[in-house]
């Protein structure tokens, strides 16, 4: 949703196209997204689920790296697959399966129709001059009605780390340990307000992050799509550029290589908000029906 | 600051090149390789120019030391006659008409050398390198294959294995490179069993080290900021299915590896990633050790280095620790005092 309400000031809208065709999985942006927004550590555990020790978005991570380890082969044409099995030759019987590691730079998809959005009492969320959603951490009260109208999981309540030898409960330490707000991507309201890009973008050596305007970038993306489908590249897709999906199109959206569950992304998210016209037009029949039951028995009553 | 590096004329402005700094004291600059890295009063290390504006060079993308020189020996792009061998990947040539090397690079020759240039039989210096002898930076302009000094292991290169190979030599009978250097005095740096030794089947695995993008060197710095802890916050050792089955080894749980230095322990990723290598008909696994890991920080955990061993290379001493033998097993290491006795245990077994 482009902004409405802003008049003048209404900019284009902008987001990022996340092409991880090209992913490197130098995490390069969840660092930067941390030191330009002051977002604490998420804790130091180690995960085993390859290079991935961030696990999820959350109120502590904005951006995070998803990898995957897949016995697929890079290019549909099997020339990959070919070069893998030549390889093989040197290698043990048995491991000269085609292998590709796939990373993805994951982080708030700024939705079209946002749930959290919509579900924000306080108005803490807020749909800024360039169509992107922001929280307000001084006017969020932390009533936590957000979360779960998110479909992809991304905004969350700052549980602040423990470490592993905390405690439960260390009585001096509750209080200060939990936060209390919910928090997630800003797209970096504050350097786009200055002109800036956001901080993972810029930080992103193989530019697959790219911020800019999302007409342009879903032109871009397009053509993308095209090139890689050209040259056989092994299930890339586009994901969230639909502007008539369930959340009305991200305003940061994905190529991938796979399905969007491969990644742990929902594969046909809906803003739980949409529901709403359906749900009050039940409402509405069942208390007419109410309300034709007990005039009925008023009159069922005088009889 | 980079102004006054790149330097000056008598009359204060910028000079363009080292080959305008002069040895009267008219001219000043801080280090003659940045000399003319603020040419015309510009920041040229500031410069962002998209490469689709300009050559593949991208001379105007940023800027390198010496002289904006993207590629080193470039004149050997050219052929003979001072005609690049291919034109789609020209990169420096001679133009006759103005006779000087020219190109979408700065050449990384004397620009007004002629490529039929023969020096004279008392020339010294860059005047005693032929026309089209492109390695300027050596004695006689050529790139040498054949090395009859410098090298303490040349004239020839070749090939040799690692000091704690598992295998001989599939090339000749010399097996390590012979110049090696190695403390074969020194009790703690004591060697496995190598290739057919007897005792080498105790240390059977290869082990490499290498880094994660995380982390920097042995973590010394990175282990203390949050930031980057938190993306890589233990040690873990990399195996393959295979090698994890032969030794009960459980991703997610705990590995020793053993060499006849030390043990450490770390947690196992089991991955298709780090893949066994066939030689002679016989397969070796790996065993992957970031190294990462020490004492102290906001994370610890095993220092693959404490499992490496000294056997230098004789040119630069460095020891080979992207490839050495080790023993991996199920289980956490031995503490204390235990440990070293526990490192001894299979050290003896090895000898016997």
């Amino acid at each position: 949703m482009s902004a409405t309400t802003y008049g003048d000031e209404a900019r284009p809208r902008v987001g990022f196209f996340t092409d991880t065709s090209v992913c490197i999985g130098c995490k390069a942006c969840e660092v930067a997204c941390k030191e330009w927004n002051l977002v604490p550590d998420d804790g130091l555990e180690w995960t085993g689920h390859s290079y991935d020790n961030t696990g999820e978005l959350s109120a502590n991570s904005w951006r995070h790296v998803t990898f995957v380890e897949q016995a697929k082969p890079m290019r549909i044409d099997g020339e990959t697959a070919a070069v893998d099995a030549l390889e093989g030759d040197h290698l043990a019987q048995g491991s000269a399966a085609p292998l590709r590691w796939l990373m993805e730079s994951d982080v708030c998809k700024h939705c079209t129709h946002a749930g959290c959005l919509d579900a924000c009492p306080t108005g803490a969320l807020f749909r800024t001059e360039f169509g992107t959603v922001v929280v307000q951490e001084d006017v969020c009260n932390g009533c936590g009605y957000c979360v779960p109208a998110c479909p992809f999981g991304v905004i969350d309540k700052r549980h602040l780390p423990r470490s592993p030898e905390d405690a439960p409960l260390a009585l001096p330490l509750l209080g200060r340990k939990e936060d209390g707000r919910v928090w997630k991507c800003t797209l970096c309201y504050d350097r786009l307000k200055d002109g800036h890009e956001p901080a993972c973008a810029k930080a992103c050596p193989t530019d697959s992050i790219q911020f800019g305007e999302l007409d342009e970038l879903r032109e871009r993306a397009d053509k993308r799509l095209a090139k890689l489908e050209a040259e056989g590249w092994n299930g890339p897709r586009l994901y969230g550029r639909d502007p008539d999906d369930g959340v009305g199109g991200f305003g940061a959206f994905f190529l991938l290589l796979d399905e969007p569950e491969v990644y742990g992304l929902p594969p046909d998210p809906v803003a739980p908000t949409r529901h709403l016209p359906r749900l009050w037009r039940s409402t509405a029949l069942a208390a007419a029906a109410v309300l034709v039951g007990v005039a009925a028995a008023f009159v069922g009553g005088a009889e | 600051m980079l102004a006054e590096i790149s330097g000056r004329d008598e009359k204060g402005q910028a000079l363009s090149g080292y080959k305008l700094l002069k040895a009267d004291g008219s001219t000043s600059c801080g280090c003659w390789i940045y000399c003319g890295s603020f040419a015309d009063g510009v920041n040229q290390t500031a410069r962002k120019r998209p490469h689709w504006e300009q050559s593949a060079s991208a001379l105007e993308w940023g800027w390198a030391w010496p002289a904006n020189r993207r590629l080193l020996y470039s004149r050997a792009s050219a052929d003979p006659d001072g005609k690049p061998w291919s034109e789609r990947k020209r990169l420096v040539w001679w133009d006759p008409q103005e006779q000087r090397w020219t190109g979408t690079d700065t050449p990384d020759f004397d620009e007004e050398k002629r490529p039929d240039y023969v020096p004279p039989d008392d020339a010294t210096g860059p005047d005693a390198i032929r026309g089209d002898h492109p390695f300027i930076m050596q004695g006689d302009g050529l790139g040498w294959v054949y090395v009859p000094q410098g090298l303490v292991d040349g004239p020839l290169p070749t090939h040799y294995e690692p000091h704690e190979s598992p295998f001989e030599n599939p090339l000749y009978r010399q097996r390590a490179n012979p110049r090696r250097q190695q403390n074969k005095d020194l009790r703690e740096d004591p060697y496995n069993p190598v290739a057919n030794e007897p005792g080498s089947e105790l240390y059977p695995f290869v082990a490499t080290t290498y880094r994660l993008t995380e982390h920097h060197t042995a973590g010394g710095m990175s282990r203390f900021i949050p930031y980057l802890a938190e993306l890589q916050p233990q040690m873990f050792v990399e195996v393959h299915p295979d090698l994890a089955r032969e030794r009960g080894l459980e991703h997610g749980g705990w590995a020793t590896i053993t060499t006849a230095r030390s043990a450490i322990e770390a947690r196992v990723m089991v991955t298709e990633r780090m893949r066994p290598v066939t030689v002679g008909g016989k397969v070796h696994h790996q065993v992957g050790l970031p190294y990462h890991w020490g004492q102290r920080g906001l994370t610890t955990g095993g220092a693959a280095n404490d499992l490496a061993h000294m056997a230098l290379d004789p040119n630069v001493h460095i020891q080979e620790v992207k490839a050495f033998t080790c023993d991996i097993r199920p289980g956490r290491r031995p503490r204390g005092p235990r440990l070293p006795q526990f490192v001894a245990e299979l050290r003896e077994r090895a000898r016997r």
